[in-house]
């Protein structure tokens, strides 16, 4: 499997750290957003404390074990025990959890800006987004858009079993249950990619649930959610077309939905502006043409269990006009 | 400083006997000059040979028949590490399958087996039995008792254990295991096809029941077998982690049998209590399995640091510093940890309150946890540590144990567990506790114990080798998943992209992974490699403090040649002559005229003896019980019930022939001489028996059950606007009533024939016993019938309330076997209004099924309409 | 039955005392939390007074507990807190003095489960 490519191009967005998990797009130390950035403060601190609590332990050991005093009193050896055992304990952890508890409610709070709505399913995202004042979602799926600098408002919810939506550059995770409804708050910083996953084992490919979420300033966001309500462009070149005929007539409408077109089936993602989103199967391969041909070849070969049925009956040509097609719904 | 026994004062204690014969008759404490006089060796000589016949194991093949705990015990532990190495090799091909990004190595399916049975059979098959094996092996030798009280209820667990596991292990071999992680989350797993979640279900369900009787049995021992003398203050630490681990496993795994009763029921019956779109909430799965999952870890990690406890005063060569505090820690650590399960849950979206009190809960547990660290490390620094081979593993205990501690502070914040949880750093996380808190100790007490066992030592070279190699495989495997995690990848995934920061750290993983797996095989050589020509280790080669170590020289199977009087914490260091006199035997219960294998109960608090009591010996009868049980169990899993009926008659018609001729015999004689001025009975009870605490401990653990089965309800009730949902139809009120008067008459029916029996009455006391069952088996249909009008597949709440009756009719039905046992028994002469212990368990069981039955009424019946 | 708390002073469940106080308070306030936030989440400011009552109540229970632990303890007695001896008042002393540690962390124990509800305001 090759999906170098497109990973590559993701790390390179990144500032490439010293430490090999810093470079990665999906790492918690590399904050992105206000929860992340405090939790990963919040790590750094606990971690100097935790590794300067372990040598103190294990240097008490070393010391009985070769410099083998003996004899301290059993006094002082009871005094260890209230001063290491309570004393200390107790003050350490109570600031720690007073500072915790005290960050829990920002976290949570509701967001100002942006309302979505993601819904997890096997194994991909259902997102919709829901503008101030509207009756109906634009739809999308597998890819997340936030504006940065503003804390969004993300209702979850699952299909049929469970699944956790995390993003871990920009905060914590929430579970999304099916029949019920969680809600999580996200305040990106910084405007890029980055990627997160679902969390919470959901079956077969839960190793290929993913997404990137794009972060991008407010203005061009606005730009973004305006084309996003667009319905799909038309295809551009002969063999789009050629494409299109073959999206429609091997019966893909009934799961997918291409707005502006008579594909408008709601089991699967939404293609309306596929070919707009940096990632394809839920974050699992890269948006290129290749890729499409491979994906819609064969679905199962890339995510085991994956409902899509395999299309290896298509002739080489008609693959290629399919994906020149879904890489034009920009 | 003694007294005698015949309604005079002990040390300000008033202890009157007003049972003449039939109570403890005679001197105690004994004095000095009594433990003094020397014993005739002619006597002891034939007192031997009586002890011998008495104790002989069967020979050849048919020693599967034994019931000795240090037969049991043996078979136990080495079974559970079979488990474990067989969870170690999942463990091993999973770790290649993630050595590098996109491997195909593994199928995902396959990979999801594989991770779901590491988890489970690590937990269920190895750290909780690994527990009850070397505790049925230990306790009795540390208490110096002649065995466990129930041997046949051991041998009955081990062999359920056996059955159960090779059941559910072998599940891989043929692509069938459950694959839906070894939590078990509906609605995947209640979705997945094939029998894997039914394996699961079925066949763990099967072994927690033995752990439960393991339980009891530990407990029991705990209370009622310590030897004369040793008061609460002079426990050797391992059985007070004994006791508070077994009083945890009884709060701890009915939750999940009762998460297990209603999930069965939604996977053969389609109940749906899980099922969103029809009242059910996943959520309540989740809450019942941590409920059990988290005090699970302490259950897991409490002995094994009790066998750091008791190594720890033998390397540093004194009595353990700050026993109080050690005390406190395990009791405090028993009761915190059942505050802590909603950790697992910080991500569901709960309140944040909620979580803000797990959370705390989840940081307070580290108190008692640094107290009994410390105390450890006070005892080194107080006295003169030798390096010996044990300690070497229990400093590499300590060592990873901290980091897992540690980390396991910031994972309890909740915020920050929103970051981490389910990913890599957990697992890295709860295998350092695990490894730190449960596989080094419990290595470094194999090397400690094993010239106790076999009376030859390990390798000391191999055993440094294996501890090395062990410790920095460990390392190099899990030190790196902290930084897998932060990095962001998930657990339970099979594969991963390369390119994103993840590669490097997996590779270091898998080949720690092998370092640790060689290390592990070092030991396993070193464990099992024949000896044969090793010299035989002396008597006592660490020169420890505490009774095991009086263990017979000469593997005579009798346990101890007579039961010692204890004063002290560290008998063998601080009373002086005390091996001589064991073996003289001087003490207590040396012969066994009667050619029975009996051993002493003594008080809870202070351990005065109270009676002697025969304990069964080899018998056929549990291993066919445990065949038929497995059969009830393992059956079902393929759907097929008119089988498991069946399996099941014969199981109880098993257990019932147990019961009848080996337990609670009539005897020939009231009581009988100890030895040193005291004569005991032989027979008692209500709660002075062994039997009725049984029963006792267990009606608290099956009470918990349905404790939780209540609690559903209630968490219905919270989690959903509508429940019970309008307009469903509700129990017959006239039929409910009826039912609870019928379990009151039944119960008080039971309770009076009980107290008739006693006072001779027995004609009237058969006529009550006719009645009683009568009463209750109509209580359990007119409960049944009271529900005909709900159909439990329609919504969960009328699943929920069926599950609550059938649940109470299931013990009705135990009950009312339990009743004509009874009758039986003053009908042919096995109860008698003296010799009744049979008669009161039954009460005692009627006192809690009672209660429980008329809840479930009021649950059913009352409750619904002033919810709705 | 000793056990069951005839004569107090021997009795193991008295040793337990602190915790299980501990533990019905955990239980009340986290029951309280859960059926106030899913039927009445906006009037929270009363449940914070109620978590406040409670811990209260069983802070002063504990406390209760702890006194008489420390009285059955007797340590400005003999200043003993070894109790390894076989006697009556080893063994009694011994079960207070435990009992008197537990109710310390019972006490820690309930002070941080009280500590949620200085920090966060409402349900959420």
């Amino acid at each position: 499997m090759r999906r170098r490519t497109w990973q590559r191009r993701g790390a390179s967005l990144l500032l490439p750290g010293l430490l090999a998990g810093c470079s990665g797009v999906q790492s918690i130390l590399a904050p992105a957003g206000t929860d992340a950035a405090f939790l990963s403060n919040l790590f750094w601190v606990m971690l100097a404390g935790a590794v300067v609590l372990w040598f103190f332990m294990n240097g008490l050991m070393v010391y009985v074990w070769r410099v083998n005093v003996g004899h301290m009193s059993s006094r002082k050896a009871e005094a260890l025990i209230i001063g290491g055992g309570i004393v200390f304990p107790t003050v350490v952890i109570g600031v720690l959890l007073s500072v915790a508890l005290n960050a829990m409610p920002d976290m949570r709070a509701e967001g100002t800006g942006t309302r979505l709505k993601v819904t997890g399913e096997q194994w991909w995202w259902r997102v919709e987004y829901w503008p101030e004042g509207a009756e109906a979602p634009i739809v999308s799926a597998n890819e997340i858009v936030l504006p940065a600098n503003s804390r969004s408002e993300i209702g979850l919810t699952a299909d049929k079993v469970i699944h956790s939506f995390w993003v871990p550059a920009l905060g914590g995770k929430t579970d999304m249950f099916p029949g019920r409804e969680t809600r999580m708050s996200l305040e990106p910083l910084k405007p890029g990619t980055y990627r997160g996953q679902c969390t919470e084992f959901c079956g077969e490919s839960h190793a290929w649930m993913a997404f990137n979420t794009v972060v991008l300033p407010q203005d061009e966001y606005d730009a973004w959610l305006d084309a996003q309500a667009e319905p799909a462009a038309a295809p551009a070149s002969e063999s789009a077309e050629r494409g299109q005929a073959v999206f429609l007539s091997e019966g893909c409408g009934a799961c997918h939905a291409v707005r502006g077109t008579a594909a408008a089936g709601k089991v699967g993602p939404d293609l309306t502006h596929l070919g707009a989103r940096t990632s394809l199967a839920a974050g699992t391969l890269p948006m290129t043409q290749d890729a499409l041909v491979r994906w819609v070849r064969d679905a199962k070969a890339v995510k085991p269990g994956a409902e899509m049925p395999a299309y290896d009956h298509l002739t080489e040509d008609e693959l290629s006009d399919l994906a020149a097609y879904l890489e034009g719904l920009t | 400083m003694s007294t005698t026994w015949g309604g005079g004062r002990i040390e300000d204690e008033t202890f009157v006997s007003a049972e003449g014969e039939h109570g403890p008759y005679g001197i105690y404490p004994p004095t000095e000059d009594m433990l003094n006089e020397p014993v005739d060796p002619e006597v002891s000589k034939a007192q031997e040979d009586r002890l011998r016949r008495a104790w002989a194991a069967p020979k050849g093949w048919k020693v599967i028949s034994a019931v000795n705990n240090e037969f049991v015990g043996k078979w136990y532990c080495l079974t559970a590490f079979s488990f474990m190495l067989c969870a170690g090799i999942l463990a091993l091909l999973m770790r290649v399958q993630l050595a590098v990004p996109e491997n195909e190595f593994l199928s995902a399916d396959r990979f999801n087996q594989f991770f779901t049975m590491h988890g489970s059979a690590m937990m269920f098959l190895f750290a909780v039995p690994m527990f009850e094996a070397l505790s049925i092996l230990l306790l009795p030798e540390i208490l110096r008792a002649r065995d466990m009280p129930f041997p046949r209820l051991s041998a009955y667990g081990y062999w359920c254990f056996l059955i159960g596991g090779i059941f559910v292990m072998s599940s891989v071999l043929f692509d069938a295991a459950p694959s839906s992680g070894w939590f078990m989350y509906p609605p995947l797993s209640t979705i997945e096809e094939g029998v894997g979640p039914d394996i699961w279900l079925l066949g763990l369900s099967f072994i927690e029941v033995a752990s439960i009787a393991a339980a009891v049995e530990l407990i029991v021992g705990v209370v009622k077998c310590r030897p004369p003398g040793m008061r609460v203050n002079l426990m050797p630490l391992y059985a007070w982690y004994v006791l508070v681990v077994g009083v945890m496993i009884l709060f701890a795994f009915p939750p999940l049998i009762a998460g297990d009763f209603l999930f069965e029921m939604q996977r053969s019956f389609d109940w749906p209590f899980f099922d969103p779109e029809r009242g059910g909430d996943p959520l309540l799965w989740q809450h019942l399995f941590w409920i059990f999952g988290h005090p699970e870890v302490y259950i897991v990690f409490l002995p094994s640091i009790a066998l750091a406890a008791m190594i720890i005063p033998t390397a540093a060569q004194r009595p353990i510093v700050g026993y109080n505090w050690i005390v406190l820690s395990a009791v405090g650590v028993g009761f915190l940890s059942f505050g802590l399960w909603v950790h697992h849950m910080f991500t569901t979206g709960l309140p944040m309150l909620s979580l803000g009190f797990f959370s705390a809960a989840s940081e307070a547990v580290v108190i008692p946890t640094g107290v009994q660290l410390f105390a450890f490390v006070a005892t080194l620094m107080v006295g003169r540590v030798k390096m010996i081979l044990p300690m070497l593993w229990i400093a590499g205990a300590m060592a990873v144990f901290t980091a897992g501690g540690l980390t396991g502070v910031m994972i309890a914040l909740a915020p920050f567990d929103w970051q981490v949880h389910d990913t890599y750093f957990i697992v890295a996380h709860l295998h350092y506790t695990l490894f730190g808190g449960m596989i080094f100790p419990i290595i470094g007490g194999v090397y400690y114990y094993y010239p106790f066992f076999t009376k030859k030592m390990m390798s000391e070279r191999l055993g440094r080798w294996s501890f090395w190699l062990i410790f920095t495989g460990f390392n190099l495997t899990f030190l790196p998943m902290h930084w897998t995690g932060l990095a962001g990848m998930p657990r339970r995934v099979y594969s991963y992209p390369g390119g994103i920061g993840w590669d490097l750290p997996n590779m270091i993983s898998t080949v720690g992974a092998f370092v640790t797996a060689a290390g592990v095989a070092v030991f396993a050589w070193d464990l099992l490699r024949p000896k044969s020509h090793q010299p035989r280790a002396p008597r006592n080669p660490w020169k420890a403090g505490t009774l095991e170590w009086a263990d017979d020289p000469n593997d005579e199977q009798w346990g101890v040649r007579s039961v010692p009087f204890i004063t002290t914490r560290y008998p063998l260091w601080q009373q002086p002559k005390i091996l001589e006199r064991i073996d003289a035997g001087r003490y207590y219960l040396p012969d066994a005229q009667e050619g029975l294998r009996e051993t002493i109960i003594t008080s809870a608090v202070d351990a005065r003896p109270q009676s002697v009591t025969a304990v069964t010996g080899p018998a056929w009868c549990t291993i066919f019980a445990a065949i038929f049980t497995g059969g009830a169990f393992i059956f079902p899993t393929f759907s097929w019930y008119l089988p498991a009926i069946i399996s099941g008659a014969f199981a109880i018609a098993c257990v019932i022939y147990w019961l009848w001729t080996s337990t609670a015999q009539v005897p020939a004689a009231p009581s009988k001489d100890v030895s040193l001025g005291l004569r005991l009975p032989v027979y008692v009870s209500g709660n002075k028996a062994p039997g009725w605490w049984g029963v006792f401990i267990s009606m608290l653990g099956d009470a918990t059950a349905f404790a939780s089965l209540i609690f559903g309800v209630f968490f219905y009730w919270t989690s959903s606007p509508d429940f019970p949902p309008e307009g469903s139809a509700h129990a017959d009120p006239i039929w409910i009533a009826g039912a609870a008067v019928l379990y009151a008459l039944a119960w008080l029916f039971v309770r009076t024939a009980r107290g008739v029996n006693r006072a001779g009455a027995v004609t009237t006391g058969r006529a009550l016993l006719v009645a009683a069952p009568l009463a209750a088996l109509g209580a359990g249909a007119a409960l049944c019938w009271s529900l005909i009008a709900l159909d439990p597949t329609s919504h969960a709440y009328p699943a929920m309330m069926w599950a609550v009756a059938v649940w109470t009719c299931v013990h009705t039905a135990a009950g009312v076997i339990m009743m004509c046992y009874c009758l039986a028994g003053t009908i042919f002469g096995k109860l008698t209004p003296r010799y009744d212990a049979d008669l009161w368990n039954t009460t005692l069981f009627w006192h809690f099924h009672g209660t429980s039955a008329i809840i479930a009424c009021a649950v059913i019946g009352w409750l619904p309409r002033v919810l709705a | 039955m000793s056990v069951f708390g005839i004569e107090r002073s021997r009795s193991l469940w008295h040793l337990i005392l602190a915790p299980t106080i501990w533990a019905i308070h955990f239980c009340v306030t986290y029951g309280m939390t859960a059926i106030w936030c899913e039927r009445a989440p906006a009037a929270s400011g009363d449940l914070r007074l109620w978590i406040l009552i409670v811990t209260a109540v069983a802070l002063a229970m504990i406390l209760g507990v702890a006194w008489r632990a420390w009285r059955q303890w007797d340590y400005t007695d003999d200043y003993d807190y070894e109790h390894d001896g076989p006697t009556i008042e080893d063994r009694r002393e011994f079960l207070g003095h435990a009992g008197f540690l537990l109710a310390v962390v019972s006490v820690i124990g309930v002070i941080y489960v009280a500590l949620p509800a200085a920090f966060v305001g409402s349900c959420g």
